[in-house]
């Protein structure tokens, strides 16, 4: 019995343009257990970063979420859980604002943007400690110094005083991580934190929330379209593709036997050091607009196994295995199981 | 920081340089020498022919027949030396004890002004930023465009005409009666202060519009930042979570548009002291301009010029003092 | 009310890096945003601009009846009545007993006690009745202000008036008169070409100042553009009000209306290139850094051919608006001078030359109606600020 800490269930995002209605998030069904990594993979504009949004209720301007919920699973001090549907919570009311930082906190991809260049690192690190505990700001400080420390970061009592352009890149990513656990989240969620970085320090960066999320014990859930992080730091691999999770499993499974054409075309996109010389296969055509999706199977034009029904027929969600789900109508016929999970039908 | 204070020093004082050239430049400007206008201008105020010796003793006295470069020379040495600007004959005294008369009313204007544009325009920007496309952040675009559109000078006549026609009286001066030609007491300044509301929403309103846009489009460009994201994710709540972090960011810009916005304003003064007749520069300036009494134009035209860069310059420490990437650097 | 956002914020929200959409995917109305030009996507943009289209409209609308000024006008800007000396406005009434009669009412006057001038008011009994196309003063429509041999003879005398009084002998004052008992309504007309003209010549002038100066600015860089970038510096910095009014001031009394004319028009411009050339500078300075602009220099296309085919078309939109931008700014610089009495003089007549007798404030409680100009130069300059908004907006079509 896996112990849940976020289950989402038909989460609708809608971004309401002039242009159009953009369905950045489209039936996304995901569940996050507690104390482990989870890995949400997808191409560039896929909704993962929206999804990771939500869950805190920050999406940007003109998203909104449409519909579905955000079942997250509080764990009382007296050891009792409360669920708690984030998807009803108002984006600026205080419900909400209690759950960020300290339940869920949540690292960006820039740390050279993410923190703000006119405020000191300390300031910014104590911001959080002071809002959601009481403690004086002596203490929040003493425990800020300690927190830099933690990540790794030399001299912190000097370097809390310091403002973050003076940092190098990697220094700042760690200290937005010593931001984000300055309340002890129960859950971390990091959006393409090493993006921006160098390739060593990215590694660091890695080990270090690797480290940490044992440490803590808490949920994290990283965000990346680079699958070798995927194959380090995984136990959970949720693969999503214009808006919804076409693949689910343990990271061994979604490695070894992919079943989605399309998690099956990702992994024969990269390089693997142990390979032959022999071509990569690009996944063919590009993403589609955001205006206009296909009908059907969201996948279908690109899809190398592509069959008649797949342009007409929208897959659901199949469990092929325990703890193996794929959204693909190559298995839902051939499977008799059947989640209880409906489906969004598209015009 | 020093690197930089010390560049926008020596800008500054390249600037009041150039200034002094171009103010000389309109002492030069209308036909002929200073002493010929001023003789034309006393001929044509009733005067008599002056006896040639006079105008020969004159010529000499302000280096008229010397080149140009000695004369500039001559002028400026004085003005830093002595604090003579050259003689008036309208007032018929050296045009210092004008310049410093003036001068002082005509930067208290500009400078509460500034107050009264800073006081307007960030929190309306903020609001406006804040709830982009709501009805109030429409119904202050619209008056901003109006306060754009309006010279402050109409507006001025505006003012001016409602007062005397509904309030029944002119709203000219910066003084009581009593206070008029009494010397600067505590009383004084106070009962300046008094008139001072109306000339200076009138000055303002220009530059406020201008400013509420301004701070409205910095402050959307900083609300979509990605540190924006980072504080809300952190639980800050929204209104404290605005000011602490994209007005704080918004204001940078914010303060270096002194740079540009002052010299309008004492343009503005200048014209709208014109026409509300108030005893500032303006219609000092104006007037002696018209009887092309150049010794005083020009001092004030280096003068005011010469302040404005000062203000700029104090814009930018003040911006030393906001900013620590150029404090730290 | 709907929410807009830009293009930016949906990609940085989704990160679509490089869109390109296989043609099995998509329909007819997908591709056309794909192929329009970046002239078809600024007007699409600039068409959900509502306020800037109604300012176009009254823009154009301003320019038109400057252009045709003598046939909009009841009277030419010389035309006085020398008895009607500030007569009050004469509003139109369009019935009379209960009958369509479109008219004004008469005048009638009082004698001050102690000046013994004539005061004048509307007499009510009087009924003055006006029509369309009405006989009045002649006029030529053509090329006769050419003064071109041969071309300056195309033209025609007309005496027709959009509207005027049936009897050309009896006074409508729409918006009353001024101390000659001229026509205010006829002069705010014949002024609009005055000081629009201005306006337009003088933001041509900054124009080209403008784009040459910041152009070589970003272009060369270096010396040239620390030293381009100082002088805009101190332009910027020193309030060039008091020099305007000590150039304009200066303007030898015997000068040509003509010349008064572009001297005024080249203060102006003097004082106002420096927006446009930080605008033109820091174009060029971004564009050096484009794939675009690499690609035609790689390709081995000239520097010359490089700006004018490749640079200055990418950002002629942004020119445009910039320049709508400061128009109102000439037009309020030409208004303020000729208000102070340094700018255009008498017999051009100008909204600034007219608003010259409202400067005391006696003469302006007395007859309001001299402000109507003001309402002239209010309306004009909130149009161009909006539809220059309004471009500025759509020249950044993504």
């Amino acid at each position: 019995m896996v112990d849940t800490l976020l289950e989402v269930c038909d989460l609708l995002i809608h971004f309401f343009t002039d242009e159009g209605v953009v369905k950045a998030v489209d039936g996304v069904n995901l569940t996050i257990p507690r104390g482990k990594t989870i890995c949400l993979v997808g191409e560039s504009g896929c909704g993962k970063s929206v999804t990771a949004r939500a869950f805190l209720q920050i999406i940007r301007k003109p998203g909104r979420i449409v519909s579905g919920q955000m079942l997250y699973h509080q764990q009382r001090p007296d050891g009792s859980t409360e669920v708690i549907d984030l998807a009803k919570l108002p984006p600026k009311g205080d419900a909400i604002r209690k759950i960020r930082g300290r339940e869920i906190s949540m690292i960006f991809q820039e740390p050279m943007t993410s923190l703000s260049l006119m405020h000191t690192v300390g300031n910014q690190i104590m911001e959080a400690i002071l809002l959601h505990e009481k403690t004086s700001k002596l203490e929040a400080r003493k425990r800020g110094i300690d927190l830099l420390q933690r990540v790794g970061i030399p001299r912190p009592d000097r370097l809390i005083d310091e403002y973050p352009f003076r940092l190098s890149g990697g220094m700042r990513q760690r200290a937005m991580i010593a931001m984000a656990l300055s309340c002890n989240p129960t859950m971390l969620i990091a959006d393409e934190p090493t993006t921006a970085l160098d390739v060593t320090t990215q590694a660091q960066i890695l080990d270090l929330l690797l480290d940490l999320q044992q440490q803590y014990n808490m949920s994290l859930l990283f965000i990346t379209h680079d699958l070798g992080v995927v194959a380090e730091i995984a136990d959970e691999v949720a693969v999503m593709y214009l808006g919804r999770i076409v693949e689910q499993s343990d990271a061994v499974t979604i490695f070894n036997s992919p079943k989605h054409p399309y998690t099956q075309a990702l992994l024969k996109s990269i390089p693997k050091v142990a390979m032959k010389r022999e071509e990569l296969a690009p996944i063919k055509g590009m993403v589609p607009s955001p205006f206009r999706r296909p009908t059907g199977c969201v996948f279908h034009p690109r899809c190398s196994q592509r069959m008649n029904e797949c342009s007409q027929t929208d897959p659901m969600a199949t469990q092929v295995d325990a703890n193996h789900m794929v959204r693909c109508l190559l298995y839902q016929n051939a499977s008799a199981v059947k989640t209880n999970v409906g489906t969004v039908t598209h015009d | 920081m020093w690197q930089y204070l010390a560049r926008r020093f020596v800008y500054m004082i390249f600037t009041i340089w150039i200034i002094s050239l171009v103010s000389f430049a309109v002492i030069q400007l209308p036909p002929g020498d200073y002493v010929t206008s001023m003789i034309s201008q006393m001929y044509a105020s009733g005067g008599q022919n002056m006896p040639p010796e006079y105008i020969a003793q004159l010529r000499e006295q302000y280096g008229l027949d010397q080149p140009l470069h000695l004369q500039y020379f001559k002028w400026i040495r004085k003005i830093v030396l002595h604090g003579e600007f050259g003689y008036s004959f309208i007032y018929r005294e050296d045009s210092r004890e004008m310049i410093f008369a003036r001068l002082p009313v005509t930067f208290a204007i500009s400078a509460f002004s500034m107050l009264f544009i800073w006081i307007m325009a960030i929190p309306i920007g903020v609001f406006s930023a804040a709830h982009q496309y709501s009805i109030g952040d429409y119904v202050f675009t619209f008056i901003g465009f109006i306060g754009l559109a309006v010279p402050s000078f109409l507006m001025a006549l505006i003012l001016m005409f409602i007062s005397y026609k509904y309030f029944d009286r002119a709203m000219i001066g910066l003084f009581s009666v009593e206070y008029a030609d009494a010397p600067w007491s505590i009383e004084k300044f106070i009962d300046m202060l008094k008139h001072l509301w109306i000339p200076v929403i009138i000055i303002g309103t220009g530059g406020t519009a201008g400013m509420i846009r301004t701070m409205r489009a910095n402050l959307l460009d900083e609300l979509n930042r990605p540190y924006v994201d980072t504080a809300r994710a952190k639980g800050v709540s929204e209104n404290r979570l605005l000011w602490k972090y994209p007005v704080r960011h918004a204001l940078n810009p914010f303060v270096s548009t002194i740079g540009w916005v002052l010299p309008g304003l004492v343009g503005g003064e200048v014209i709208v002291s014109v026409v509300l007749n108030l005893p500032t520069s303006g219609p000092v300036i104006f007037d002696s301009l018209m009887k092309q009494d150049m010794y005083m134009a020009a001092g004030f035209i280096l003068m005011v010029s010469t302040l404005t860069v000062i203000g700029t310059f104090i814009s930018d420490l003040l911006l030393v003092w906001l900013d620590p990437r150029i404090r730290l650097t | 009310m709907n929410v807009t956002v830009s293009q930016d914020s949906i990609d940085q929200v989704l990160e679509p890096d490089g869109i390109t959409i296989p043609p099995d995917v998509l329909d007819t109305e997908n591709l056309k945003i794909d192929v329009a030009t970046q002239w078809q996507l600024m007007w699409w943009k600039f068409r959900r601009h509502r306020l800037a289209n109604i300012s176009a409209v009254i823009v154009l609308f301003y320019y038109f009846v400057a252009i045709f000024a003598e046939f909009f006008a009841p009277y030419q800007s010389t035309d006085y009545i020398a008895e009607y000396v500030y007569s009050p406005p004469q509003p139109i009434h369009f019935f009379d007993d209960g009958t369509f009669k479109p008219h004004v009412k008469g005048l009638t006057f009082t004698r001050d006690e102690r000046s013994f001038k004539k005061i004048w008011s509307v007499d009510d009994s009087q009924v003055i009745p006006i029509r369309f196309f009405a006989k009045g003063s002649e006029y030529k429509i053509g090329l006769h202000w050419t003064k071109i041999p041969l071309i300056k003879e195309l033209y025609v005398t007309v005496d027709r008036h959009l509207i005027g009084p049936v009897d050309k002998d009896q006074p409508m004052y729409l918006m009353g008169a001024d101390k000659s008992g001229r026509d205010i309504f006829s002069r705010m007309i014949h002024s609009s070409r005055i000081s629009l003209s201005v306006g337009l010549f003088g933001v041509a002038l900054s124009m080209i100042l403008g784009i040459v100066l910041g152009g070589l600015s970003g272009l060369l860089g270096g010396g040239v553009d620390t030293i381009i970038q100082r002088l805009i510096e101190i332009m910027m910095s020193i309030p060039m009000l008091p020099i305007m009014l000590a150039i304009a001031a200066v303007v030898p009394p015997n000068w040509t209306a003509l010349r008064v004319y572009f001297i005024i028009t080249i203060i102006l411009a003097f004082t106002s290139w420096t927006g446009l050339a930080r605008v033109v500078r820091g174009k060029f300075l971004s564009l050096r850094e484009e794939d675009f602009i690499l690609a035609a220099r790689l390709d081995g296309t000239g520097r010359f051919r490089l700006i004018f085919s490749h640079m200055l078309p990418s950002f002629y939109s942004h020119i445009i608006a910039s320049l709508t931008l400061a128009l109102p700014g000439m037009i309020l610089g030409e208004t303020a001078l000729s208000f102070l009495g340094v700018g255009l003089r008498p017999p051009v007549v100008s909204w600034g030359v007219m608003l010259q007798e409202t400067q005391k404030v006696a003469v302006l409680a007395l007859y309001p109606w001299l402000l109507w100009p003001a309402v002239a130069v209010i309306i004009v300059v909130l149009a161009f600020n909006f539809l220059g908004d309004g471009l500025r907006d759509a020249a950044d079509p993504y």
